[in-house]
């Protein structure tokens, strides 16, 4: 493809330019929001002018987890709920390389909960998109952290009693740099969140809201994907305006945007410099 | 750096021998009896340009071993037993995606919490066994201080060579036994450092079958953007459930390394050649085990000890040989007989294979062990 | 709301005695038309004259169409100017005062026009990409020759470089002023209860900046229109939008179809999604932007074509 458009970031926004397109079709069913924050994903990664070359994706498992294997750059597929820790170590080990982890909330808030506090509290350079579908999709429904309360899955035969996680609070109290969420209706704006955290010098945790249509939204009778991404639609309410007080009608049910940034400093650079300090080089 | 004497702890010298071996990246977890390996890492590395990272837990630590490794990097961990057992998915993953790395596994007694302060050689199975599914293992198990220090640095060559987790197996006395040792000489050390990928990255084939087996790696940032699974991939490194892919990835894992036992083979024979009473010990009971046969051969009993050094795979062939004149084999460890189901596997058969058993968290005690080789002797 | 006085004492003012003038202020929400239309109606009250101010603002937030009627003199009858009778129109956004001006008087009547453009999102209403909105494509210039008496000025830039761009409105007013017979103290004072505590001498410049902007241009005509040649909304090349639809990836999930702001696709015969209305396309991009397959790419051809101003 076109040099000058995988490099600089120059030229419209092709997103084959960024696909491994002998994959394609992908694997993700219908309607899942999945696809969808992967183009915006390639789309802020295009518009940074990321060299595809330096720019490593570490996913886990699950439907999220394959997600990064579509992407033409570095891509590891690593074990369940792990792909936060694998990161830190690749971007410790190799500070040059742009990491972005992609999970779900199941590999990120489950099984790798541990691992997203302490990332956020290291506040290391690696982006997190956690792509929250509300349920465990490759395993065929399960609850998840995230499943709203009374709704039905595999595993909650007479609907979830328990409550879900609101994983960007969590993020923000645990410490990360920047915290963010956003749906993938609003394409333009999740580009631009994701820009935000890539841009972000320390850990940033961006929660997309996407939609699983064939099991979740299917047990629930959600409707299709169109309704599904529509009804994220109406329970969002961007950040800027929480603040106006037109309740009840518009409760802050889905806050979206940046919804926390601090000035911590990174930890791989604030590492390097104590290191450097005692080599008894001068920074 | 020129050779040096220097008297090193066990855990001491396995850092030192990780960072003469080129090491740059360690991330681990505070558990008895392997912390002193991390809290020397944590000193050591930034003087060499490495990173420490203490991790949020133990497999926390072996991934972000995998990711350092991933990027290039030469990176270890340690741990004990539990911790062991807590990183066997990513020591499978690492087998699979043929991420180099070493794990020292400092043995305490178990099973659970079991005695974290006493010694045990209980993870002689779990290192073959504890990740699931059929995969390479490389174990090596040093019997002291200076041996750690020089297996480390072995582990780390071989873990190159062949892009596999290498497993360093030593226990609670060892690590913190002090003893003097000669640290390497850099200029004349043997350093192996993993294939790169180079050449066009148009065709490239991340898991190609190779000649050696080990296909060279491709490194971040140098063009390939591979995709790297712990999904059973063929050659171009992508899933596949295709049955002929599927058993070709497989077998060529196991297949690397069952052809390179010659290179990965280690072991030591005293006394073997006509040996009647054979004993074969690894790590601290294999030093009660010298000082027994030695005590057995002035008492006028041919007995013999046949050390492997490198536990896994098992130099099958040289303990055959060893084992050629014997009528009996006995094999002390501290567990409940371990090892000696492999020995009874491959020599079984002609010969009579007793256990001698510790586990009690207590080392075995060389009196023991020239008790029951007279005891052998006299059958 | 209407103020009226039916009471007022006679005038001792020099305004014209025996007709009623008319001025027609008109403009969009948040300008200041109705502030205006009081200053000039409570001013009138305090000359003893009678005051019919008749507004319409009810369906405009800020941005909608807002108008007001303010009839002065000796008796007044009819809250509401006929048109072709307005003596003045004094219009805060252009083309307001442009579609106002047959109420002017033809004749006599004086035209005050603020050159700031507010397009309204009905002129917006062509979804093509790049299409011009539907806003007024008559100049200054050729306006200010179709009336008798004609002003156009940039309020709002000479409102900033004073220092306040709130003021503009009453740099309006003042320009308003010289159309009309009161004393200048007179306007001063009601303008001084009217502003804002804090704000008097900036508004009282304003007031004047305006008034004699006009008294300059009368000497200097050209100056009129020279303040700030309106904004022409450049006129975009019209672009070729072509829908690629890779077959193979699309899996009829059907986002496309409901979410199309034009209802211009459809799912074929082996439900697969097809442009049914190429005419209807205005190439928004959110088919390819939702399609969770990647199987809709939205080309702009012609897109990087240079710019044309008309």
């Amino acid at each position: 493809m076109n040099e000058m458009k995988t490099k600089a970031g120059g030229g419209n926004f092709e997103v084959r330019d960024y696909l491994r397109l002998d994959l394609m079709p992908h694997f993700m069913c219908p309607g899942c929001g999945h696809g969808i924050a992967l183009r915006a994903l390639l789309w802020a990664v295009h518009e940074l002018g990321i060299d595809k070359d330096n720019l490593a994706i570490v996913s886990g498992i699950g439907c999220s987890g394959r997600v990064g294997a579509y992407i033409d750059a570095n891509t590891y597929h690593v074990t369940h709920g792990r792909p936060l820790a694998f990161a830190t170590g690749l971007k410790l080990a190799r500070p040059d390389l742009k990491v972005i982890v992609i999970t779900g909330d199941g590999d990120c808030l489950a099984i790798g909960g541990n691992h997203l506090i302490h990332a956020c509290r290291r506040n290391l350079d690696i982006t997190c998109l956690m792509l929250n579908n509300e349920v465990y999709g490759m395993t065929g429904g399960q609850v998840s952290p995230t499943t709203a309360e009374n709704r039905l899955t595999t595993t909650t035969p007479s609907g979830n009693s328990e409550p879900a996680f609101d994983a960007c609070k969590l993020a923000e109290a645990a410490g990360a740099g920047l915290v963010g969420r956003e749906v993938t209706m609003q394409t333009p704006a999740l580009r631009n969140l994701i820009k935000a955290g890539l841009e972000f010098d320390g850990f940033s945790f961006l929660e997309v809201m996407s939609d699983c249509t064939e099991i979740y939204g299917r047990k629930n009778d959600l409707g299709e994907s169109a309704e599904m991404i529509m009804a994220q639609k109406s329970d969002m309410r961007p950040q800027a305006y929480t603040t106006i007080t037109d309740q009840p009608f518009r409760p802050n049910r889905l806050v979206t945007g940046v919804l926390a940034q601090s000035d911590r400093p990174e930890y791989g650079a604030t590492y390097r410099r104590q290191a450097a300090a005692l080599r008894g080089e001068t920074a | 750096m020129t050779a040096t004497l220097q008297n090193l702890h066990g855990n001491h010298a396995c850092a030192m021998g990780a960072i003469a071996a080129g090491c740059r990246f360690f991330a681990g977890y505070p558990i008895t009896p392997s912390s002193e390996i991390a809290e020397r890492m944590s000193r050591e590395l930034p003087l060499v340009g490495g990173t420490f990272v203490q991790m949020e837990d133990e497999i926390a630590s072996i991934a972000a071993v995998l990711g350092a490794s991933s990027g290039g990097i030469k990176s270890m961990t340690a741990t004990s037993g539990p911790g062991f057992s807590l990183k066997q998915e990513n020591i499978g993953l690492a087998a699979a995606a043929e991420i180099p790395c070493v794990i020292a596994n400092v043995m305490r007694g178990g099973p659970s919490t079991g005695t974290p302060t006493r010694p045990a050689q209980g993870d002689i199975m779990q290192a073959r066994w504890g990740s699931h599914g059929d995969r390479p293992v490389i174990a090596l198990t040093p019997a002291s201080v200076k041996e750690v220090y020089d297996q480390t640095i072995r582990a780390f060559n071989l873990s190159e060579r062949y892009r596999t987790p290498v497993i360093l197996l030593f226990d609670q006395v060892i690590s913190h036994l002090l003893e003097p040792i000669q640290l390497a000489d850099m200029a004349s050390l043997e350093l192996v450092d993993r294939q790169w990928a180079t050449g066009s990255s148009a065709e490239f084939a991340p898991y190609a079958s190779t000649e050696s087996g080990v296909p060279p790696m491709p490194r971040p940032g140098d063009g390939y953007r591979t995709h790297t699974t712990g999904l059973t991939h063929g050659e171009d490194g992508f899933p596949s459930q295709e049955p002929t892919i599927v058993t070709q990835a497989t077998q060529r894992l196991l297949d690397k390394i069952e052809n390179h036992r010659d290179d990965i083979e280690a072991y030591e024979c005293h006394d073997t050649d006509d040996a009647e009473v054979l004993v074969v010990a690894y790590g601290i009971s294999a030093r009660a085990a010298r000082a027994a046969v030695r005590e057995a051969r002035a008492m006028g009993i041919a007995a013999g000890l046949f050390r492997p050094i490198t536990v896994w795979p098992f130099p099958e062939d040289a303990l055959k040989a060893a084992a050629a004149n014997a009528k009996a084999i006995l094999v002390p460890e501290m567990n409940a007989g371990q090892l000696r189901l492999e020995i009874e596997r491959l020599c079984g058969s002609d010969v009579k294979v007793e256990g001698l058993n510790r586990i009690d968290g207590q080392p075995i005690d060389p009196a023991q062990v020239t008790q029951q080789i007279r005891e052998l002797a006299d059958k | 709301m209407s103020i009226e006085t039916a009471n007022a004492e006679p005038s001792t003012a020099a305004v014209a005695k025996g007709r009623t003038r008319n001025v027609l202020i008109v403009g969009v929400g948040g300008q200041g038309v109705i502030m205006i239309s009081k200053v000039l109606a409570l001013l009138c009250q305090t000359q003893g004259l009678q005051v019919k101010q008749s507004e319409v603002h009810g369906m405009a937030k800020r941005g909608g169409v807002v108008f007001s009627h303010v009839r002065y003199g000796e008796e007044v009858w009819s809250p509401t100017i006929p048109m072709g009778e307005a003596d003045v129109l004094i219009a805060m956004e252009w083309a307001e005062g442009v579609r106002w001006l047959p109420f002017l008087r033809p004749d006599t009547g004086v035209f005050i026009a603020d050159t700031q453009q507010v397009i309204p999102p009905f002129a917006c209403r062509n979804r093509d990409f790049y299409a011009n909105p539907a806003y007024a494509t008559e100049t200054p210039a050729e306006i200010i020759d179709m009336v008798s008496d004609g002003f156009a000025l940039d309020a709002g830039r000479m409102a900033e470089e004073l220092g306040n761009a709130r003021a503009a409105n009453t740099i309006l007013l003042g320009t308003m002023s010289a159309a009309m017979d009161f004393p200048l103290e007179e306007w001063l004072s009601v303008l001084n209860q009217f502003v804002p505590k804090g704000t008097e001498e900036i508004n009282r410049q304003a007031f004047l900046l305006g008034r004699e902007w006009v008294e300059k241009t009368r000497l200097e005509p050209k100056e009129a229109t020279t303040v700030r040649a309106l904004e022409q909304q450049p006129v975009q090349p019209k672009i070729n939008v072509r829908l690629e639809i890779t077959r193979e990836w699309c899996k009829s999930c059907d986002i496309c179809v409901k979410l199309c702001p034009e209802r211009c696709l459809d799912l074929d015969e082996q439900q697969i999604v097809r442009l049914k209305d190429p005419a209807a396309c205005t190439g928004c991009r959110i088919c390819e932007w939702l399609c969770p397959d990647f199987a809709i790419a939205v080309h702009h051809e012609n897109s990087t074509a240079t710019e044309v101003s008309a």
